[in-house]
């Protein structure tokens, strides 16, 4: 017994030795951070990857632009950029001098690998879908590059500053979802999104050696215990729900900061089968809803942006500033005239697949039962919704940011991939085109407004509002602005005591 | 006695059985699968084929039962659907994990519940036994989320005694672990000990009242060699049965605690798992359950029937 103690009494000093030697040898900067597991352990930092590991590959690689903050594209590893007449070559003019974590120069040839990687069929990126357009990248000397497109588009920088489009050493493709080689501010030393990645500071960035010098990811699936970490200190920086706001709010310790985002529960009606084939009906569906009051009941006052059926997010350069009241009185003529003097019945499926979804369409029924819009919720299973439910009922959705024309085009244009509501309108789909073809931004930007009053005229998709996001910093953390993490210059953050 | 052991592994056995098959079967009731999960909602037709036939869901379901029925017979737990990586290796540290937290609550909360319980039957309505029965009452009652989570705050955000949520990944070495695991293994500590020292407490009350310490004191035997000779051996042979369902418990208990302190152990993963629905693994994961669940069961039985040679007669 006495032996054992006297055992333990050593090893406790020793270890507090090793303790205090490791701990002044050097002030280390660490930030902390959580990822939540959602692609459960098969994360990629493949940026093209359907499961891209976005926080970690964010700081592993840069884009040709940045998004600045009115929504236009600002130079990055590319310095200009230079259309033709008819917006179907793009000339880029690379920053030179750029390294990559193995010490590599980027250069035009790396441009044109990872551009053109984005229609590899065997990776079936997401991003295909957005610039599939892209025909060929033509190496015009070291520092230029020339994009040829197969259709017009006009807002090609606007496309290229999407989180997936992030530049990869030539060549690399087979090998970088585990080496993680880019120009970024951080360089990847080790990889695990079960359980820790670690990132260290690249002294040589483009932009200014990171103030910090490790980041590190801890997997912590759980929203509660993501939480729970954060509370205790262990972590610097977390996305926080509604209802964990006000656990951070009056602490000093930390900092909540709350930023616009594009994304939004909305209703997709639809619109291809009587009697929601009738654009009067859709437009009664939706012009019987109290936005405001809804925003304030479903999400709380002031968390929010009342939208009038655009899915565009408030800071898009592109988007309607519309107006849209409730009307049910209006709704109730829309509706005598379609030929249901006495209301309509309607089926709305939802399901508890993301937090307010089921509350979101119960607001609904609610709402529009004045204008006799007498609204059948249906609860369907969270499992399988996505394939069982949406795009074949009327049912309540969930989407994120996109660029304007991304958006409009992947789900309004007729016979779109993810066209939720089944809308078809051709004068719809001649605006996107004409937008794509014009290289004037302020006339693009009249189609593009154009588009949105068609949808809030005759669309299938009710958006009511969009949600503000949140997340809290350990009030150590400066250099992170209160805007959408793609804002964020992980270079400029910095720990403080 | 060798007949009675053999019938109980046995039944083992045949239960064993027929958790595989539950497992399988419910993963088979709920809609979609792990390649509709897998891709997400933007996945195209051909995207899913492809997927499907690549894990063969595109088999019928009798087909792929008796495919894994086969291979777990060879040893082989298959490969990970969502994670891509042989299911051994996964489930391997995380049982190591969780056998690391399981062994530190027990070791901790078997002797405290002895302990307790023998104290407080002995004192029966005093205030030693009031106030060890009432603490029990909230261990048994509070579950553990809530329990968990207030540990978390008092002991973590607000004295700072303890880390709160476990960050150590799941390859971390034993010690790391260990010093990690002290808030959640005290969770399960409270709640376990809880269940044990109601269990003794009740039973050294039933033995008090039996007859033959009544002779015993008749007799006029010491009231110390009674309690110690006569009385504690007998109370105890009935919570080692006790204790080996709450050993058993112990492992529904860490899915809940593992879940809330992110403790990169068994539980943790059967959670994420369900949500991946990562099917191989949470089959791998339910049947493991139910073996460690059977083999406890089965253990504490043949432990009690060692101990106690009136329940080598009694059959029943």
């Amino acid at each position: 017994m006495h032996r054992l103690f006297r055992a333990t009494a050593v090893a406790a000093i020793l270890t507090g030795l090793f303790l205090s030697a490791t701990g002044t040898a050097h002030a280390e900067k660490v930030f902390h951070r959580a990822n939540d597991l959602s692609f459960g352990g098969s994360e990629s930092i493949d940026p093209l990857s359907p499961n891209r590991f976005y926080e970690v590959t964010d700081l592993l690689y840069d884009r040709l632009m940045r998004q600045g903050p009115d929504g236009s594209a600002v130079p990055a590893l590319a310095l200009s950029w230079q259309s033709n007449d008819t917006a179907t070559e793009w000339t880029l003019k690379l920053r030179p001098g750029v390294k990559f974590h193995d010490g590599s120069d980027f250069d035009a040839t790396d441009v044109k690998y990872s551009l053109e990687r984005i229609n590899d069929p065997a990776l079936e990126s997401p991003v295909a879908a957005v610039l599939g357009i892209i025909s060929e990248v033509e190496v015009i000397d070291p520092l230029t590059v020339k994009i040829k497109l197969s259709t017009p588009h006009s807002g090609i920088p606007l496309l290229l500053y999407d989180y997936r489009v992030r530049m990869i050493p030539d060549g690399s493709g087979p090998t970088i979802g585990t080496t993680g080689i880019g120009t970024g501010p951080f360089k990847l030393a080790s990889y695990d999104p079960e359980s820790t990645t670690e990132l260290v500071a690249n002294p040589d960035y483009w932009d200014g050696a990171p103030k910090l010098d490790r980041i590190t990811f801890t997997a912590i699936p759980d929203s509660e215990a993501r939480n729970q970490a954060m509370l205790a200190g262990q972590l610097d920086y977390n996305g926080l729900t509604r209802d964990q706001m006000p656990l951070y709010q009056d602490n000093p310790k930390f900092t909540v900061q709350k930023y616009p985002s594009g994304s939004w529960f909305g209703i997709a009606f639809i619109s291809d089968a009587a009697p929601l084939d009738d654009p009067r009906v859709r437009k009664a569906l939706r012009i019987a809803v109290d936005r405001q009051a809804m925003l304030n009941l479903a999400v709380g006052e002031g968390n929010g942006e009342v939208t009038c059926d655009s899915p565009v997010m408030k800071t898009d350069p592109y988007r309607a500033n519309l107006n849209c009241p409730q009307d049910i009185d209006g709704a109730k003529k829309l509706l005598a005239d379609a030929g249901y003097p006495n209301g309509i019945d309607i089926d709305v499926y939802t399901a508890d697949l993301e937090p307010g979804m089921v509350q979101f369409a119960e607001i609904y029924q609610q709402q529009v039962a004045a204008a006799g819009i007498r609204v059948n919720l249906k609860l369907a299973p969270s499992d399988g919704y996505w394939d069982d439910v949406w795009m074949q009922k009327n049912c309540v959705t969930s989407w994120g940011e996109r660029p304007a024309d991304q958006f409009l085009n992947e789900a309004y244009r007729t016979g779109a991939d993810w066209n939720e509501s089944h809308f078809a309108n051709a004068k719809f789909d001649k605006l996107l085109d004409e937008a794509r073809t014009t290289l004037d931004v302020n006339k693009a930007r009249d189609y593009y407004v154009k588009a949105q009053e068609i949808l809030f005229e005759e669309g299938g998709t009710l958006i009511a509002y969009q949600e503000d996001e949140r997340r809290v910093l350990s009030s150590k953390v400066t250099g992170i602005p209160a805007l959408g993490e793609d804002y964020i210059k992980w270079n400029e953050v910095d720990l403080t005591e | 006695m060798l007949g009675m052991v053999l019938e109980r592994i046995g039944l083992a056995a045949f239960t064993m059985a027929l958790i595989a098959v539950v497992c399988f079967a419910g993963l088979q009731l709920m809609p979609g699968d792990a390649c509709t999960v897998h891709l997400g909602r933007g996945a195209s037709d051909t995207a899913l084929a492809t997927c499907r036939s690549r894990m063969g869901l595109d088999q019928p379901a009798m087909t792929r039962f008796v495919a894994w029925a086969d291979r777990l017979a060879h040893g082989d737990l298959g490969v990970s659907a969502q994670r891509g990586k042989p299911i051994g290796e996964i489930v391997g540290w995380r049982l190591r994990n969780t056998l690391i937290l399981a062994v530190m609550a027990a070791a901790m909360g078997i002797p405290l519940a002895l302990f307790l319980g023998v104290a407080s039957g002995l004192s029966r309505d005093g205030p030693v036994d009031i106030a060890i029965s009432t603490i029990a009452i909230f261990g048994m009652t509070v579950p553990e989320f809530i329990s968990g989570t207030l540990m978390i705050l008092i002991f973590s955000v607000t004295l700072n005694w303890a880390t709160g949520v476990v960050l150590a990944g799941y390859r971390a070495p034993v010690m790391e672990l260990v010093r990690a695991s002290i808030l959640p293994s005290a969770t399960l500590t409270f709640i376990l000990a809880a269940h044990i020292l109601r269990m003794v407490r009740a039973s050294i009350i039933e033995v008090l009242q039996s007859e033959f310490v009544l002779m015993a004191r008749l007799k006029g035997v010491p009231r110390r060699q009674i309690i110690w000779r006569h009385v504690v051996p007998n109370a105890l042979l009935p919570a080692i049965s006790v204790i080996g369902l709450t050993a058993a418990w112990l492992l529904g208990g860490v899915v809940i605690v593992e879940s809330v302190f992110n403790y990169p152990g068994l539980g943790r993963l059967a959670v994420d798992a369900v949500a991946d629905q990562d099917l191989p693994l949470v089959q791998a994961i339910a049947l493991l359950f139910g073996i460690i669940y059977v083999a406890v069961n089965l253990g504490s039985d043949l432990l009690a029937m060692a101990l106690n040679p009136r329940l080598r007669t009694l059959r029943g």
